[in-house]
């Protein structure tokens, strides 16, 4: 058995159901990023595994253990709150020394354990002061060094740094990958943003309305996404989507007919097209990154819009005949006037059926 | 400009509350130092030469260091024990979803709708019956009655005020509910419980109609009912009834103090975020 299984989890809240079955296997050791938009369930999904949550339907196992109806305390495992929830009252030592206390460790045990831990989070002058004479990127600290000083199986993170700026936000989401090779603990991971979902993770469980959409490591999801949420949900940024029918297919691809192609046509290649009928609606989709420039086969035609330089790449928005409107993110800055006319191949094209479902 | 006459006003009003406020409190202060002839006299003597006379009088009478002595022992255990009761009830209010809680706050509230005057004789008469009259006991409990609501009321709204997240917290290190409440709920909440344990000891000292009532034996009787005493007869002793009026306030005043250094705001700063 995995280290963590999620088997049939749902859970509701009235009439309402934050989650309505997922099931999910973790193993030890692993880094697995919960990301979704809000209200996906996914903050409940961990709050179920760290049991803050009771289960309306499912069970839970950790190391083996159906723990579904075990106290949170008994489950070892840490959390780390989005909002920190440090004791105000209580110093930094106090703090991360409160959970020891309550398994009655010795004292000279939990001071070298506090002590061991601050080091490692190089928070050791911090010892004495109280959270509200830290800055943010320090609670996030004493939070984490809070739960890892419980040397515990399994540490959940609710969106941990939700709460700092982009610069901090980088250089914690770098500890966190170090913390996480240098303990080698299975951790739970709960964003919203998808950057440190790909950046962190081994495994990504994308997650919508209470359902797993797909599971894979970062490169899966990139590269094969199971459907347009995820296609448009991973990558930043977002997946260009155009509408189009099949108009005709053969062994090597697919013809497509649509209002957004340069034409009213253009050709794909396909993995798999036997599903495949001409006259199917299809969806198509064009990571930004994978436009260039090519007046030969162009795909699509758009007229730039904004352009916006980020030092080495340009973001160009414009719009297409269709109406449709098309990122493309170039390497460099091209020389791109507004207004100008834009003829763009793409060296990979993502395929969709009607409902959505990869093709 | 504006901002000096907007300041201007500001520290006059404070002025004027201050003296509405303070200056009764002074009046019987330094009217308990006077001698009669000062006390009466027309217009007030606002430079006099202070006495102990008062206070030596009142002393000689024997009674009321006793009475304040019954009246320490009293609000003091109705204050611990209102505390006691009512800050674990309104954790659990505050935090706990149960069937009925919303029934249990109104009728914890609702206790205290009652005018004390109604329940006099029944509370009279099962205390006679009971064998309390007399005690300690039966002042403690009554006056716990009364304290529970506003203890009730006040810790309530202040734990509610205590993010989930901290509970949540503990609860993952391991701590009890017990633990969480004596270790997490009680120092962040001690503004509210230090509020409410002012308000209970107040009331618990000053209430007259009870310890009139329930209390007949002269060593048992509280300050207040004793500061009393003075109404009856053909004269009024000012000076005697000021200097026992500042011997009855002192304790409430300490009390006061004391406790008020617990009335912190912005525990919880530093807790999320």
């Amino acid at each position: 058995m995995a280290f963590l299984v999620l088997r049939d989890v749902v859970k509701t809240f009235g009439a309402q159901a934050a989650v309505r079955g997922v099931s999910f296997e973790a193993e030890v050791g692993e880094f697995i990023v919960f990301v979704g938009p809000s209200g996906c369930g996914k903050s409940t999904l961990l709050r179920i595994i760290a049991g803050l949550e009771e289960l309306s339907d499912g069970s839970v196992f950790i190391d083996g253990q159906d723990v579904t109806n075990i106290a949170p305390a008994e489950r070892r495992v840490s959390m780390v709150f989005q909002s920190y929830a440090l004791y105000p009252h209580m110093s930094v030592f106090q703090n991360m020394a409160f959970g020891l206390e309550m398994v009655r460790m010795p004292r000279v045990e939990i001071d070298r354990k506090v002590r061991e831990t601050a080091q490692i989070l190089q928070i050791e002058s911090l010892l004495d002061r109280k959270p509200k004479q830290l800055s943010g990127g320090q609670r996030q600290r004493v939070a984490i060094g809070r739960a890892i000083v419980r040397s515990p199986k399994l540490f959940l993170f609710d969106e941990p740094l939700s709460n700092l700026d982009a610069e901090l936000r980088t250089q914690m989401r770098v500890e966190i990958a170090k913390l996480h090779r240098s303990l080698g603990v299975t951790m739970v991971y709960v964003t919203h943003d998808q950057v440190e979902a790909m950046t962190l993770a081994d495994r990504i469980v994308v997650l919508r309305d209470g359902l797993v959409e797909q599971v894979g490591s970062p490169s899966d999801l990139y590269d094969s996404p199971a459907n347009t949420f995820v296609a448009g949900f991973i990558g930043s940024p977002k997946m260009n989507f155009f509408a189009g029918r099949v108009a005709s297919v053969d062994g090597e691809g697919i013809a497509l007919a649509s209002s957004s192609l340069v034409d009213g046509k253009g050709r794909i290649a396909v993995r798999d097209a036997s599903d495949l009928k001409p006259g199917d609606p299809v969806t198509f989709g064009i990571r930004p990154a994978s436009f260039e420039i090519d007046d030969r086969k162009p795909l699509v035609e758009i007229t730039a819009d904004v352009m916006e330089n980020l030092g080495g790449e340009t973001q160009i928005y414009g719009k297409n005949t269709a109406g449709d409107q098309v990122v493309w993110l170039a390497q460099g800055r091209p020389n791109i006037e507004v207004g100008g006319k834009l003829r763009l191949g793409a060296s990979n094209v993502y395929l969709f059926d009607s409902s959505g479902r990869s093709l | 400009m504006d901002r000096r006459i907007g300041r201007l006003l500001h520290i006059a009003g404070l002025v004027v509350v201050v003296v509405v406020t303070l200056f009764p409190f002074y009046w019987m202060v330094s009217s308990s130092f006077k001698a009669q002839t000062d006390l009466l006299a027309n217009p007030p003597q606002w430079l006099f030469a202070p006495t102990l006379a008062n206070y030596q009088a009142v002393y000689a009478d024997g009674v009321l260091l006793g009475a304040v002595a019954n009246s320490l022992i009293v609000a003091v255990f109705a204050t611990i024990l209102s505390v006691a009761f009512g800050a674990p009830a309104a954790y659990a209010l505050a935090r706990y979803s149960f069937r009925g809680k919303s029934d249990l706050w109104f009728w914890f509230i609702s206790n205290r709708m009652i005018t004390p005057v109604a329940l006099a004789l029944p509370i009279y008469i099962i205390s006679r019956s009971v064998g309390l009259l007399d005690t300690y006991q039966v002042l403690v409990l009554v006056y716990i009655t009364f304290n529970l609501p506003i203890v009730v009321w006040i810790c309530t709204d202040q734990f509610k005020g205590i993010p989930h997240e901290l509970e949540q917290a503990a609860r993952l290190d391991g701590a009890s509910q017990w633990t969480i409440f004596r270790r997490i709920y009680l120092p962040l909440g001690m503004p509210g419980v230090a509020v409410s344990a002012i308000f209970s000891f107040i009331f618990s000292w000053n209430e007259l109609l009870y310890a009139l009532v329930l209390i007949n034996k002269t060593e048992r009787k509280t300050a207040a009912v004793v500061a009393t005493n003075y109404m009856s007869g053909y004269e009024l002793p000012w000076g005697k009834i000021m200097a026992t009026g500042t011997i009855i306030v002192l304790p409430v005043i300490v009390f006061s103090l004391i406790v008020s250094r617990h009335m912190v705001r912005g525990l919880t700063m530093g807790a999320t975020k």
